[in-house]
């Protein structure tokens, strides 16, 4: 009896000096210095003087690689921009997702949001996050920020649109970093199934059904079963989403707005085209010649059904399908096999677009707590560094250790042992903001991150190739999609919009010019006239209706 | 007459035992698929799916390598037992106390004690204000921010309370005649008489600090002070994100197979310790429910 009671009290004691062992030390924000207080500096070009105190600067983030963790407390960033910069440096990731949307949320609603912060927003309408915080007058105007980086500007803000996008009364408040690679997925085909049937490339839609028709039912795999499909994909988006936007492209429609005809600019469930676009598709569903699961396979599903062969028509993204990281297992099943990038089908109108580009990229905001204890200056100098002397550092590592700049003027691994390389899984938690803040699409950038390689039949993959070819597709112009807010209902207009497309597309429900003229009356019902009128004025008032 | 009673007695047997093998291939074959999942090769998941019967000899634990072998997850299962031990050892500190207290019927200011623990049941402060509480408390990079907010659960309390309440008054009345005051009550008569309670509530506690991992993610922005839970979060959404990942650093399982992995590796420990206590937990948790 007294043997566990001791036990319980012995279990707490330890636990007890555990967790007085476990507790962090006190980070360097919290034994820092009190802040200088002095006003913001004028714009100017000048570098700024070195201030005598070391500035805290707090930068919350998400990671490049979220499994990697967070660079050491050692990491050599933080002692050169302390030495050279003069400033202590902490970085916090921001999770991904709802959790990161709530992390941030929840210090504003506390008024503790760190210093330079990534606004994030699961929906990706970081444009609307960050016109929330301005409201609440958390995030600082960033104007005086601008002339301290004069670089950084050059290289990361000179899109105009995109400067426009966060800027709210006449003041900009964000920093909008570049886009992802812009127009990166694209229509494929499998180029050794067209060659065994003898089929052409498709270029029209009804080429593309016959082709995807064969593709079901001539055993394009040859392996005796009849195991394939035509077309592949899942739904991404509202409605069928953007997966499928290449064949309603074929009809002026791709995407949930019309971009493409800014002088009727609205939904594009209102064009007199966009049922003759469905009834195509649910042709491509009636002839079964899409892999069936498409309405509820997840985006990793479909991943898994290409590398297995199941199909051999898909829209992809093009580091998805040309990675060596990807592509191997799909070469390791099908050495023989070879996707093609295809241009975007024309259809009966002559319209042939790819998709919507809405060249959605980070927004990083300043504080206004910052701003109010003088830290403008330090930011600066920060964020211009990361764009200068910085950016190897930050984005590849030290110079000879973890890379090399070739005589090609590339960045290379040649001659760096496996563990240091910069590619290593090991040196991950040390360009963890590379993607958040350093990178900016330059070609040796890119050159360096989708780099080609060899397949197992001795055939190069060239990732750049597949990029470059999506690139010079036709895509609408929706950039701005980021000044479009959703109605108090979206969820209601949301889910009436995708659940009865849904149902038109899979024949539960006929598609006539009645059944769509209810369906048009609903989404009215809802409100969808009122949101497209909003829409359209938020449009015009950013002069992005041209 | 005899016959039939016996017959329909088989029947009965021969139906229960089909419905409760039907209950058990319910809860059986997910489980089976999760352990398949977990333990299928890359490629042969990328070849045929995830079959459901694989031969012993095909199955590799790359997944779990990939899991185990990660060089955050030492570090990362130790915050996690840490977290489960403390939380439960200080819940349970906290809860028996009150649980015993309330269970006094002559303890002054019970009913608005009682009123007062279950208005925290019913009203939630909200996630705000718990934030402002920690933050003010400077207990963010500590593990107390993720044990004390939840340290004392008003269901387990109620729970507890009603054991104790059935626990003989005889016993503890006499104690008391033997000078004993309500501390000593407690520790000499009521605790040794409670251990099934005692190991079910702490199971309870023990599950939920384990597998707590929102306010983790809040409160801890040390990164080697996350848990598990977060880390197996992070690792699966960098191979859902694979393509996004340019080098070809972390791609050696299907998505799938870490998932199910991951699954597995956080129901281990659960899972070798539920047995321990199952003799204590059907008795713990009805126990306390019936009045004598």
């Amino acid at each position: 009896m007294k043997s566990w009671k001791f036990m319980l009290i012995a279990v707490l004691l330890v636990l007890s000096q555990i967790l007085g062992a476990c507790a962090p030390a006190a980070t360097p924000t919290e034994a820092a210095a009190p802040e200088p207080t002095e006003a913001p500096p004028e714009p100017t070009a000048v570098p700024p003087t070195t201030p005598p105190e070391p500035v805290d600067i707090e930068l919350w983030a998400q990671a490049t690689v979220t499994e990697a963790g967070a660079p050491p407390d050692d990491w050599i960033a933080y002692e050169v921009i302390r030495e050279e910069l003069n400033i202590n440096l902490t970085y916090v990731i921001i999770p991904t997702g709802d959790d990161g949307e709530a992390f941030v949320n929840t210090a504003a609603a506390a008024n503790e949001l760190p210093d330079l912060f990534q606004v994030v927003k699961a929906n990706n309408d970081s444009r609307g996050g960050l016109l929330s915080l301005v409201d609440l007058g958390l995030a600082a105007p960033v104007e005086d920020l601008m002339p301290l980086m004069p670089e950084r500007a050059k290289l990361h803000y000179n899109d105009p649109l995109a400067i426009d996008l966060v800027t709210f009364d006449g003041q900009q408040y964000g920093l909008p970093e570049p886009p992802p690679l812009p127009k990166r997925e694209g229509f494929v085909i499998r180029k050794d199934w067209l060659d065994k049937l003898e089929l052409e490339v498709p270029t029209t839609p009804d080429e593309l059904l016959a082709v995807a028709i064969a593709f079901t039912e001539q055993d394009p795999d040859g392996n005796g079963q009849n195991d394939t499909y035509g077309l592949g994909g899942f739904i991404n988006g509202e409605g069928l989403g953007n997966r499928f936007d290449f064949i309603m492209g074929a009809w002026g429609v791709p995407g949930v707005w019309n971009f493409a005809d800014p002088a009727n600019f609205g939904l594009n469930v209102r064009s007199e085209k966009y049922p003759e676009a469905l009834a195509f598709f649910k042709s491509l569903v009636d002839a079964k010649v899409i892999d069936p699961d498409w309405p509820t396979l997840k985006r990793d599903e479909f991943r898994a059904r290409w590398k297995q062969g199941l199909f051999g028509i898909m829209w992809e993204d093009f580091a998805a399908l040309t990675n060596k990281s990807n592509y191997e297992p799909f070469d390791t099943n099908f050495p023989d096999a070879e996707w093609i990038p295809v241009a975007s089908p024309k259809g009966p109108g002559g319209d042939a677009y790819y998709g919507v580009y809405t060249g959605r990229g980070n927004i990083f905001a300043v504080s206004q707590s910052a701003v109010d204890e003088g830290k403008t200056e330090a930011i600066g100098r920060l964020l211009e560094w990361m764009a200068t002397d910085g950016y190897y550092l930050m984005g590849f590592g030290e110079e000879g250790k973890n890379f090399i700049i070739d005589a090609n003027g590339d960045i290379s691994t040649e001659g760096i042992a496996e563990a240091d390389a910069y590619t290593s899984p090991e040196r991950q938690p040390f360009t963890q903001i590379r993607n958040q803040l350093i990178f900016y699409n330059s070609e040796q950038e890119i050159r360096a991150r989708y780099p080609s390689y060899q397949t197992i039949n001795g055939r190069t993959m060239e990732p750049m190739e597949f990029l470059q070819f999506f690139q010079s597709q036709p895509w609408t112009d929706g950039r701005g999609i980021q000044v479009i807010l959703p109605p108090a209902n979206a969820a209601d207009i949301n889910r009436f919009y995708s659940e009865g497309m849904l149902q038109f597309a899979l024949g539960q429900k006929e598609l006539n010019e009645e059944t769509w003229a209810e369906y048009l009356a609903g989404l009215d019902g809802l409100g969808a006239a009122e949101w497209e009128a909003s829409a359209k004025q938020a449009l015009t008032d950013a002069g992005l209706l041209k | 007459m005899l016959h039939s009673r016996t017959r329909d007695a088989v029947f009965f047997q021969v139906g229960l035992a089909v419905f409760l093998t039907i209950i058990l291939l319910i809860i059986l074959i997910p489980f089976w698929r999760v352990i398949v999942t977990a333990f299928v090769p890359l490629e042969i998941y990328t070849r045929e799916g995830v079959p459901f019967f694989l031969p012993p000899t095909q199955w590799t634990a790359e997944a779990f390598t990939q899991l185990l072998g990660h060089s955050l997850f030492p570090r990362a299962f130790f915050n996690s037992v840490v977290i489960t031990l403390l939380g439960t050892a200080i819940s349970l500190f906290l809860t028996v106390p009150l649980a015993y207290g309330l269970s006094t019927r002559n303890l002054p200011g019970r009913k608005l004690i009682m009123t007062l623990v279950l208005f925290t049941y019913l009203f939630s402060p909200g996630l705000i204000p718990v934030y402002l509480l920690i933050t003010g408390m400077k207990l963010t990079n500590n593990y107390l921010a993720i044990i004390l907010p939840p340290a004392v659960s008003v269901y387990n309390t109620l729970v507890m309370m009603s054991f104790f309440e059935g626990l003989p008054e005889d016993l503890k009345e006499a104690a008391r005649l033997d000078g004993a005051n309500e501390l000593q009550v407690l520790w000499n008569v009521v605790l040794p008489l409670s251990k099934p309670i005692l190991l079910t509530i702490g199971l309870f506690y023990a599950v939920y600090f384990w597998n707590e991992f929102f306010t983790p993610i809040l409160y801890l922005k040390d990164a080697d002070l996350l848990p598990l839970p977060v880390l197996l979060r992070n690792i699966l959404i960098s191979a859902s994100f694979n393509e996004y990942v340019e080098y070809d650093a972390f791609s050696s399982s299907s998505l799938e197979s870490l998932k199910a992995a991951g699954v597995l590796i956080t129901m281990i420990p659960m899972f070798l310790v539920y047995p321990w206590i199952q003799r204590y937990f059907t008795k713990g948790t009805l126990v306390g429910g019936v009045k004598e």
